[in-house]
């Protein structure tokens, strides 16, 4: 499809969610302890880096969404869901950070293991 | 000593925008003009201005904010903005003992019908890689600075969420009516590096 200029307005306006209206069980509850899968990915991901092997705590249950990282490789949508998750700033950057501040980074399913 | 200024270098950004463009035009996958529209809608049309009318609704209204933090998306497009980048809102709030600040670490996501297109800055690895890892030292810079006792809340939008922050109402706005109280809300203050 081409891109003109009559449809910049409507794309604009509208938009293009990721969400996916599918009853997809989410493999983790929102309170639940999770560490971060050690993955190096050399295609697309949406992981930060510096996460790798952390623990967190699942905030929000953000719902389902496509799944970039197959996604971007025309490699299916696998649906799945995306939750904040909650990491002490201590956890992530160690006793120099300040004690009370936290991160919270929106990761998938497939990115989380049980802590 | 040269009699003529030397062409300025394009950065590596100007130049890969140039390449992905012409790519993208070469394969028939879009006309230059809808480029052009593209940029002047964020440009002109689209911008901060749209956030500061959310927020000062917010302020105005206690019904509104409510149903702000708990569905951003469907309360902003109450206001009459959705769309391209914006399709899934969340809407954090600053209190007394949290204070919200934004960024991508990954590339550069931002709330568009919100705030418009991202400031440079914003788009800077020292921005991205630093408000993770030190993010009081990248708020002294913007000029605020906050007690220790409250929590600074990086929210780094790698996925499909985009966030905006509600910042705290100024003190002695008390009898502002929503115009008033959106003029005094900053672009910078819905991003989370400044306060108001």
């Amino acid at each position: 499809m081409l891109l003109t200029p009559d449809l910049v307005p409507v794309i604009s306006a509208s938009g293009q969610s990721a969400r996916v209206d599918e009853k997809i069980a989410a493999r983790f509850k929102t309170g639940t302890t999770v560490r971060v899968r050690n993955l190096h990915p050399t295609t697309h991901t949406r992981l930060p880096g510096y996460l790798c092997g952390k623990v967190g705590t699942v905030e929000i249950d953000h719902g389902v969404f496509i799944f970039p990282d197959t996604h971007a490789h025309n490699l299916g949508e696998k649906p799945q869901h995306c939750y904040s998750i909650r990491f002490k700033a201590t956890e992530v950057w160690g006793p120099t950070a300040a004690a009370n501040d936290t991160l919270r980074v929106d990761l998938f399913d497939d990115y989380l293991d049980p802590a | 000593m040269a009699k003529t200024k030397p062409a300025p270098v394009e950065s590596e950004t100007a130049i890969r925008v140039r390449a992905l463009e012409a790519i993208l035009i070469e394969k028939g996958l879009i006309d230059p003009k809808a480029i052009d529209a593209l940029v002047d809608t964020y440009e002109t049309k689209v911008g901060p201005r749209n956030g500061a009318k959310v927020v000062a609704r917010a302020w105005f209204d206690p019904a509104y904010k409510q149903r702000l933090l708990a569905d951003a998306t469907s309360a902003i497009k109450e206001l009459g903005f959705s769309g391209m980048q914006g399709e899934d809102m969340v809407v954090v709030e600053n209190t007394d003992s949290v204070h919200n600040v934004i960024v991508c670490t990954l590339c550069s996501c931002y709330p568009w019908p919100t705030l418009g297109l991202p400031p440079v800055w914003y788009k800077s690895a020292p921005y991205r890689a630093r408000t993770v890892s030190d993010p009081r030292g990248v708020l002294k810079e913007f000029g605020t600075i906050l007690p220790e006792d409250v929590e600074v809340r990086v929210w780094d939008t790698t996925a499909e969420l985009r966030y905006l922050v509600l910042p705290k109402r100024p003190a002695g706005s008390e009898a502002l009516g929503e115009e008033a109280l959106a003029a005094l809300v900053t672009r910078d203050s819905m991003i989370g590096v400044t306060v108001l």
